[in-house]
């Protein structure tokens, strides 16, 4: 098993070089810069000269003053040269990289705070943390339940209401239900405002103490993680439903039914814990959507996140912050897959790895 | 068997002995399986019916008249305004519609064995509509027609509009409409309403646009992101999936190290940058979208796939069509794949949903240009008190997705009910 890690981890070296440099060669070798695609993505698509005006203040205020970001005249580079660039840009990032300076976000130049995209990340990382944790325990303390309920009675009334309920908010759209939970509930679309509409923590957080702040943060977290938990909740739901029946189908059920066990410890000892297994799977697979599943939801809820930041930083080609972002992202992605499958040798002795 | 020489391979046997007709495929069992759902059924008779309006949008509503007659002259404006994108989509679905028709005839008789029918008749069908592409786009160059119609609807003699004779790309003249809510209220609560009528059915938006219109062209988008990148995104998946999971090995490692690089750089951060970065000149963001999705979402396909094929490699047919001699190309493409289809159907419909969900979320962060419903429901949602707007869009969605869904669970359903999801 600790060969089979080390060769596991070993193998996510290449696939990390592989993610990062299609990121950075992505973003690097298109045509165009990222002070073009601030002004696309501010005015749309405006006529060269306004646009040659509105690039040439961008880069002013930018403090660059190359005629390209890249460092050099489109006009006169050639694209073997543009690759080499590109190359060599890459292998200077996991220089730096390795010394742990992760470049410089290009958008924050102009702000007072800090320009690490590190700082940037961890500044917002509590919000996305908090929220995408109390929703993945929500999604799993009910999604067991309402699943081993519907394989129980799997063809009764409960099961086929259970599926097409689940169905139905499985295929609700994120920004509709956020929508309307924000002007029904937090906007007084039905007389009720009682729920905040902005912002993980009331005013003056940083002064309230340990309970205060715990409960304030519940509040404003409440509308966010309901948008986030329906439709984890539907898959899982669905995947536990799908799991316990196929258990209860098994040929060890059969026994301990037929040895005289109560019902209820076959169920819960027997069955149950052998489907808790791919649901709990399922979750950690889930992770890697702490860096930038949540950002429909962050964005309607006005709430700093690492969503918004990792998507507004695609949007305006922000490249060290994109890089900095596919690393973690891509590192979570891999280690999930990883502890996966070691979730499954470890509960089932039947699979091996060697 | 009576001769001992003709063998029948493939001729299910009833009980009593008796041959029970023709061979039946595992296509038609499970297809004889997903027909006893009644909602599946429903699901597949709504999505072919909104693709059908999609198709005929142009008829149900626009601003070019189906037949005209002025000065004692017959025109048939709509065929010539109609564009060649148009002809084709019209040409596949009645392709589509007449292929069990095709399967019959090319069905072989009981006694041999040929490739199954509903590939051949797939193949002919395709190479029918290439032909037919092939000359509209080379030949054909539509007319185009903006508003002159309607605004001289009185000298005709005979003008047959659309059901809405509305323009779809209003301009300056249609503000005054704007924000309309569905015109038949009007009936229903005269004291609040302007007189009912059956002008905008659906009411009208920020532009003063018809709702019912922009829900149908937005169909046409929806339809598109969903099969168009699922299938790219499938003939991928299975072309690696299969050589993976047959070859192993080396081939196998390297695949499956190309895949989790794939899977692990995040999508929608790849589908944004792709769509910043590539010139509106030269792909329009739509397909952008879609050629990501589809170059990007082959990994779940492919991991099914080379798992199929695992399981499948050792099994005694493989094993026989190995021992005649079939190349490793035609043992893959007849032998393996179409056996190892059915889970990755499945897949295939809960993508096309997923999809539809991405574009709403694109349009959400206002990266698309194209009329689709997460433009309509991104508008709606910031003036709620036009509700039609949000009623319209979110529905379209939901009720698309939500049939999609249903579809996908009667298909796992037909194949495994064991594997119920």
């Amino acid at each position: 098993m600790r060969t089979y890690i080390l060769k596991r981890l070993l193998l996510m070296v290449p696939t990390l070089v592989g993610i990062t440099l299609l990121t950075y060669a992505i973003v690097r070798l298109a045509p165009g810069d990222p002070v073009g695609a601030m002004i696309r993505m501010q005015a749309g698509n405006v006529n060269p000269r306004v646009f040659e005006r509105e690039a040439d203040r961008i880069r002013q205020r930018l403090g660059l003053k190359d005629y390209n970001f890249w460092g050099a005249d489109p006009d006169r580079i050639d694209a073997a040269e543009k690759i080499v660039n590109a190359f060599y840009g890459y292998g200077r990032w996991v220089w730096h990289m390795a010394q742990g300076d992760f470049g410089e976000s290009m958008q924050q130049r102009t702000t007072e705070g800090s320009k690490d995209p590190l700082d940037l990340y961890v500044e917002r990382a509590h919000v996305s943390v908090i929220l995408n944790l109390i929703a993945e325990v929500l999604i799993f303390l009910i999604a067991v339940p309402v699943g081993l309920m519907a394989a129980r009675y799997s063809g009764r009334l409960f099961d086929r209401g259970s599926t097409i309920v689940l169905l139905g908010l499985w295929s609700l759209p994120q920004v509709l239900a956020g929508t309307l939970l924000l002007s029904l509930l937090a906007r007084g679309g039905i007389g009720l405002e009682g729920f905040p509409y902005a912002g993980l923590h009331g005013a003056g957080a940083e002064t309230m103490g340990w309970g205060e702040w715990f409960v304030d943060t519940l509040w404003h977290a409440t509308l966010p993680v309901l948008c986030l938990v329906y439709g984890g909740l539907a898959y899982l739901a669905k995947l536990g439903r799908a799991s316990l029946l196929e258990n209860l189908r098994a040929d060890y059920v059969r026994t301990a039914r037929a040895k005289g066990l109560p019902e209820r410890r076959v169920v819960y000892h027997h069955a149950l814990r052998n489907s808790l297994l791919p649901m709990i799977t399922t979750m950690v697979m889930m992770l890697p959507m702490l860096l930038g599943g949540s950002v429909v939801v962050e964005r309607i809820f006005t709430i700093p996140g690492m969503g918004n930041l990792f998507v507004g930083a695609a949007m305006q080609r922000d490249l060290a912050v994109i890089m900095f972002g596919t690393l973690v992202y891509g590192t979570l992605a891999l280690l999930s897959l990883l502890l996966a499958d070691i979730l499954y040798a470890w509960a089932d002795p039947r699979i091996r790895y060697d | 068997m009576t001769d001992g020489r003709t063998t029948r391979v493939a001729t299910s046997v009833t009980p009593g002995g008796e041959p029970a007709g023709p061979p039946r495929t595992y296509g038609s069992i499970v297809w004889g399986q997903l027909k006893k759902r009644p909602s599946a059924m429903v699901s597949l008779a709504f999505i072919v019916l909104l693709a059908l309006a999609a198709i005929l949008a142009p008829f149900i509503g626009g601003e070019v008249p189906i037949r005209w007659v002025e000065g004692g002259e017959a025109s048939w404006p709509i065929f010539r305004c109609l564009t060649n994108g148009e002809y084709v989509a019209m040409v596949a679905f009645l392709l589509g519609a007449l292929l069990p028709i095709t399967i019959r005839l090319v069905r072989p008789g009981a006694e041999q064995v040929g490739a199954s029918p509903m590939l051949r008749a797939l193949a002919i069908h395709a190479a029918v509509l290439a032909v037919v592409a092939g000359l509209l786009f080379g030949m054909r160059e539509p007319e185009r027609s903006y508003g002159f119609y309607l605004e001289r609807a009185d000298e005709a003699e005979t003008a047959w509009f659309p059901l809405i004779a509305y323009p779809r790309n209003p301009g300056f003249s249609e503000l005054p409409f704007k924000e309309q809510p569905p015109s038949w209220l009007g009936w229903l609560a005269p004291e609040s309403y302007p007189p009912g009528s059956w002008a905008h059915p659906l009411g009208t938006g920020r532009i003063g646009d018809d709702v019912l219109i922009r829900i149908l062209y937005g169909a046409r988008t929806a339809l598109n992101i969903g099969f168009v990148a699922v299938g790219i995104s499938l003939a991928i998946g299975v072309l690696l999936g299969a050589i993976s999971g047959n070859f192993g090995g080396w081939v196998d490692l390297v695949l499956m190290r190309v895949a989790e690089i794939v899977m692990s750089i995040p999508r929608l951060i790849l589908i944004i940058i792709m769509i910043t970065v590539i010139p509106e000149r030269w792909i329009p963001p739509i397909w952008t979208v879609v050629l990501v999705l589809g170059v990007t979402g082959w990994t779940g396909t492919y991991r099914l796939m080379r798992a199929e094929l695992f399981r499948i490699r050792g099994e005694d047919y493989m094993t026989a069509a190995r021992a005649l001699g079939v190349r490793t190309g035609r043992l893959l493409i007849r032998h393996a794949i179409p056996n190892g289809l059915a889970p990755i159907l499945v897949g295939a419909t809960f993508g096309i949903a997923g999809a539809v969900f991405l574009e709403v979320t694109l349009a959400f962060l206002g990266l698309v240009q194209t009329p689709s419903w997460g433009m309509m429901l991104n508008d709606g949602r910031q003036h709620l008190e036009y509700w039609w707007l949000w009623v319209t869009s979110g529905s379209a969605i939901f009720l698309t997705v939500f049939a999609y869904n249903l579809l996908g669970e009667g298909i796992r359903d037909a194949i495994d009910p064991r594997l119920r999801i």
